[in-house]
């Protein structure tokens, strides 16, 4: 379930939260390698120049844990879809399911029997035969054991009972027909090395190497927010992978990941900003990829935080629940203006929810419908609704006091910053105040319902289930205290009916037209405002990497793909040595300058204070 | 400032320091009140602290440096105006290079760098003030108290000083912050909160000095209680190093300031030069050769924390006899 982006929310989760001191750690971290990579010494040897072809991958967001069962962050499971089989996989070209670990799949005619052929062809990495007993041994634990539920329990609610009468045969019952049974994205491991794990909340899978598993890759090693280490699997069936090893590298800074790049100490690099992607489109033996994303960019509303049984916490503002006035916010946002500055052109304009990646699902509002940017029209809509401007020119709540809205935002995120100083200016102008509440982990406001609104995204799947399923009533948790799949507490009736309809509809087209209806009635209530669908912005050496698979094939990214197609299908250039960048000589003389006058300052500070030092008490 | 406190150079008992008692006004010269006597000898310290001052070069230079900043700060209103922070109405495009029209270039709002630094001067300034002020007066109370009053509190007081001596003081700074709401006044209490113990224990020292005089042993028999020993014989008495200190804190809180809001814990829609650093980074100013974006306001921030160093050590030998000798 790759649902979880590299800026999106952490899901909440106890191994999902860091540690205080952990974080400090990385603040002082990433100021250092900030200063410390652009002034380092001679550029070290490139890898793809050792008769070993190595693969290095910079990324930033840490694992959660090496667990299938409790991963959900887009590195962790990009790692599982590297190391594990799922039954399925996506075509890289358009998403559609193809083979995976199963080959064949079909539905009973009642459509509540699901039956799936096991290739044969599969062998663990310790060399015993991967078969359907596996598959239902996985499912089975997530059904039945409450800590293996938390990456992939959303997946199995429906399911009756899962068997496997022969080594290549898995039968899934349902208790309701489900149409994403052929999009199951939960890694299946292998069942003699997993049943003998006590606590499955507890087993993060990190401590003997190599990892037993099935996939096009084996992990051979890890250390957290350093380095994860893996090599080709030699038997895997649809072939091994040309690099001699794989590695993803941490870089906690994006600049210091850019300055590697440069320097030939990692070949590919993703999340890159504006500035670095320009500067990096004009070096040789780089190329960036700038494909459209498949994540949405949104502004969550907080609807009045409750629990399934409907018992209201949190301490959302009243005023958000008028619908009137979640539109007139709508409106005050321009759009355009984020794409073009804050994005600079990396991003589509937000429309509906699915982004437009997954043309089947994309929905846009009709010109009618539409909540197009209208400042006037907003402050009209927040008059008829009766927040009206007092003396100062500040919109007054029914309380009396003046609004001011608490917006989250994720510290590590520079968009959310420099949109929520759009939102405090276009808001502004309306009467309205906004609190830009940046921090490093949102999960605590953000369960509690301490929040008005939100910066929000999501990775969607191609297949959307998942994403639409975290906005039904089924998804609020069940106790304040509880933690809940819902992304934002929304429960609206007539989405519920639609959601539940496009579950159980087995054909394509017909479920897609569902889907739009969903997406049209979301826009309507106005609780998610999608702002934009940024682009996946990366680059990769090449003079290391010859030819990489993007998804889809046409003009689609690399990094956090429905699948191990990059990876798994990238070709070391021929080895050669690669050539330092220079693109940033102006910063190091800079930095150098800055560095040296701080430096002097410290001297001096320093002599003239051990000067006095015998004099002072 | 105030240096109607100064003990004269020849370290006699500063009995002086205390404002004349009313009553014996009729022994004063030339007929004038005590009132009028008070204000002459303030204007003659005050003139004899400038002449000793002007004959530091290098603090003449850290105060030229600090008026031409203080100026800027203050006319910023009316020469860039707070429009310049706006970012709707940013006037060019983003990352823009140095140009006629932006001497600075643009950050990656489009906004004016010139006028941001210029705007980003104020809070820079507010914060490093207010924080060392702040700073310094926790060091001066605990100071004058644990040297007052000895014992089992001074004790107490002391050892807590030493905790927070040894306490990393950004690691403390940075915890504070994470846990409170991003404010500038957060900021002015992180920073106030975990600088103090330096100028407490110079403080303390100072007041064990003073009150081994003779004239406090006077004092108290004549039945000068607690409150009158340490407003009226300490405090005057330590206020030379007190404001040498906050001259001093302030350089080292205006780092702090930056280096707080370098790390992302300022409020980001407060422009500060930290901030601009901070911004700098995030959008990758580094690596795409972006200079404009990073050079100015790193300079700034040297610069100015310069001035005031340079004016503290002034100050500091100017007010503190046994610095004098020294230089």
């Amino acid at each position: 379930m790759n649902t979880q982006d590299q800026h999106g929310r952490a899901r909440p989760g106890p191994r999902g939260r860091r540690s205080r001191t952990l974080r400090f750690g990385t603040a002082a971290l990433m100021l250092w390698a900030g200063l410390a990579t652009p002034l380092g010494p001679a550029p070290q040897r490139a890898e793809a120049a050792e008769d070993k072809q190595v693969l290095t991958v910079a990324v930033a967001q840490s694992v959660d844990s090496l667990s299938p069962f409790l991963a959900s962050r887009l590195v962790s499971t990009s790692i599982h879809r590297l190391t594990y089989e799922y039954l399925t996989n996506y075509d890289p070209k358009d998403a559609r399911p193809i083979p995976g670990f199963a080959t064949k799949w079909s539905p009973s005619a009642d459509k509540l029997t699901w039956t799936y052929t096991i290739r044969s062809d599969s062998t663990w990495s310790d060399g015993k035969k991967a078969t359907a007993e596996d598959a239902a041994w996985t499912f089975n634990k997530i059904m039945t054991d409450e800590g293996a539920a938390p990456a992939n329990g959303s997946y199995v609610t429906n399911f009756r009972k899962v068997t496997a009468p022969s080594p290549t045969k898995l039968v899934i019952e349902l208790k309701k027909p489900q149409a994403t049974m052929a999009a199951l994205d939960v890694p299946i491991v292998p069942k003699h090395i997993w049943e003998k794990v006590g606590d499955f909340s507890e087993f993060n899978n990190d401590k003997t190497f190599p990892i037993v598993g099935n996939g096009p890759f084996v992990l051979t090693g890890y250390k957290p927010d350093s380095y994860v280490r893996l090599k080709p699997n030699k038997d895997f069936w649809r072939g091994a992978p040309k690099f001699d090893e794989l590695v993803f590298r941490y870089y906690k800074d994006g600049d210091a990941a850019v300055a590697a790049l440069q320097k030939g100490e990692v070949s590919f690099v993703q999340g890159l900003t504006p500035a670095q992607a320009a500067a990096l489109e004009k070096q040789k033996n780089i190329k960036v990829n700038d494909a459209p994303g498949r994540r949405f960019y949104a502004l969550a509303t907080n609807p009045g935080a409750r629990t399934k049984d409907g018992e209201r916490f949190g301490d959302g503002h009243e005023s958000l629940l008028d619908e009137k006035v979640r539109h007139a916010l709508f409106m005050a946002v321009d759009r355009e203006t984020i794409i073009d500055k804050v994005f600079q052109g990396h991003a589509v304009k937000g429309e509906g929810y699915i982004p437009p990646r997954f043309p089947q699902y994309f929905w846009k509002p009709s010109a009618g419908q539409e909540l197009a940017h209208d400042p006037a029209k907003a402050a009209q809509l927040l008059d008829e609704a009766g927040y009206r401007k007092n003396g100062d020119g500040k919109r007054v709540g029914k309380d009396g006091k003046p609004i001011n809205y608490r917006v989250l935002c994720h510290a590590t995120d520079p968009n959310d910053k420099a949109v929520g100083q759009y939102l405090t200016e276009w808001w502004g102008e309306l009467g309205i105040g906004v609190t830009l509440n940046c921090l490093d982990n949102v999960s605590d406001p953000w369960l509690a319902g301490t929040y008005d609104l939100a910066f929000d995204g999501w990775s969607v799947n191609p297949d959307p289930d998942f994403v639409l399923s975290i906005h039904t009533c089924a998804a609020l948790p069940t106790t304040p205290d509880a933690i809940g799949a819902t992304d934002n507490f929304i429960c609206d009736k007539k989405y519920d009916d639609l959601y539940a309809q496009q579950l159980a509809e087995y054909d394509p087209a017909r479920r897609a037209e569902i889907v739009k209806r969903m997406e049209s009635r979301l826009y309507d209530t106005g609780y998610m405002n999608v702002m934009a669908y940024p682009n996946a912005v990366e680059a990769y050496r090449t003079d290391q990497i010859k030819s990489i698979e993007t998804m889809p094939s046409d003009a689609g990214n690399i990094y956090g793909q429905d699948g191990y197609w990059s990876w798994w299908s990238a070709v070391p250039a021929a080895a050669e040595e690669s050539s330092g960048g220079s693109g940033s000589t102006g910063v190091v003389v800079g930095v150098v300058a800055g560095v040296v006058v701080l430096a002097g300052a410290g001297v001096f500070l320093a002599m003239r204070r051990r000067s006095t030092a015998d004099d002072r008490e | 400032m105030t240096t109607e406190a100064t003990p004269p150079p020849d370290a006699t008992p500063p009995t002086d320091a205390t404002p004349p008692v009313a009553k014996d006004g009729g022994g004063g010269g030339a007929g004038a009140g005590p009132r009028a006597l008070a204000r002459q000898r303030r204007l003659r310290s005050v003139l004899r602290f400038w002449r000793q001052y002007r004959t530091h070069r290098a603090g003449l230079l850290g105060l030229a440096a600090l008026v031409l900043f203080a100026l800027t700060a203050l006319t910023a209103p009316l020469t860039v105006g707070s429009d310049v922070a706006g970012v709707t109405g940013a006037p060019g495009r983003p990352l823009e290079s140095p140009s006629g029209e932006f001497p600075l270039g643009t950050d990656r709002f489009g906004r004016d760098l010139l006028g941001l630094l210029v705007w980003g001067s104020r809070v820079s300034l507010l914060v490093g003030l207010l924080a060392a002020v702040l700073s310094v007066a926790i060091g001066a109370l605990v100071g004058i108290t644990a040297g007052h009053f000895r014992g089992a509190y001074a004790t107490v007081m002391m050892r807590i000083t030493d905790w927070f001596l040894v306490m990393p003081t950004l690691v403390l700074a940075i915890a504070l912050a994470t846990v409170m709401s991003r404010s500038l006044g957060t900021i002015v209490l992180a920073i106030g909160v975990t600088s103090w113990p330096t100028t407490a224990r110079l403080v303390r020292a100072q007041t064990l000095a003073v009150e081994s005089r003779p004239y406090i042993e006077r004092a108290k028999a004549l039945g000068g209680g607690h409150w009158h020993i340490m407003s009226r014989h300490v405090l005057p008495n330590v206020m030379p190093l007190v404001l040498a200190q906050t001259t001093l804190m302030i350089s080292s809180s205006i780092l702090a300031e930056a280096t707080l809001a370098f790390l992302g814990l300022g409020d980001p829609t407060v422009v500060s030069w930290g901030g601009l650093l901070q911004e700098a980074r995030e959008a990758g100013a580094v690596s795409s050769g972006a200079w404009w974006y990073l050079v100015p306001p790193g300079v700034a921030i040297a610069v100015v924390a310069l001035a005031f160093t340079l004016c503290g050590r002034a100050v500091e030998s100017v007010l503190n006899p046994r610095l004098g000798v020294a230089r």
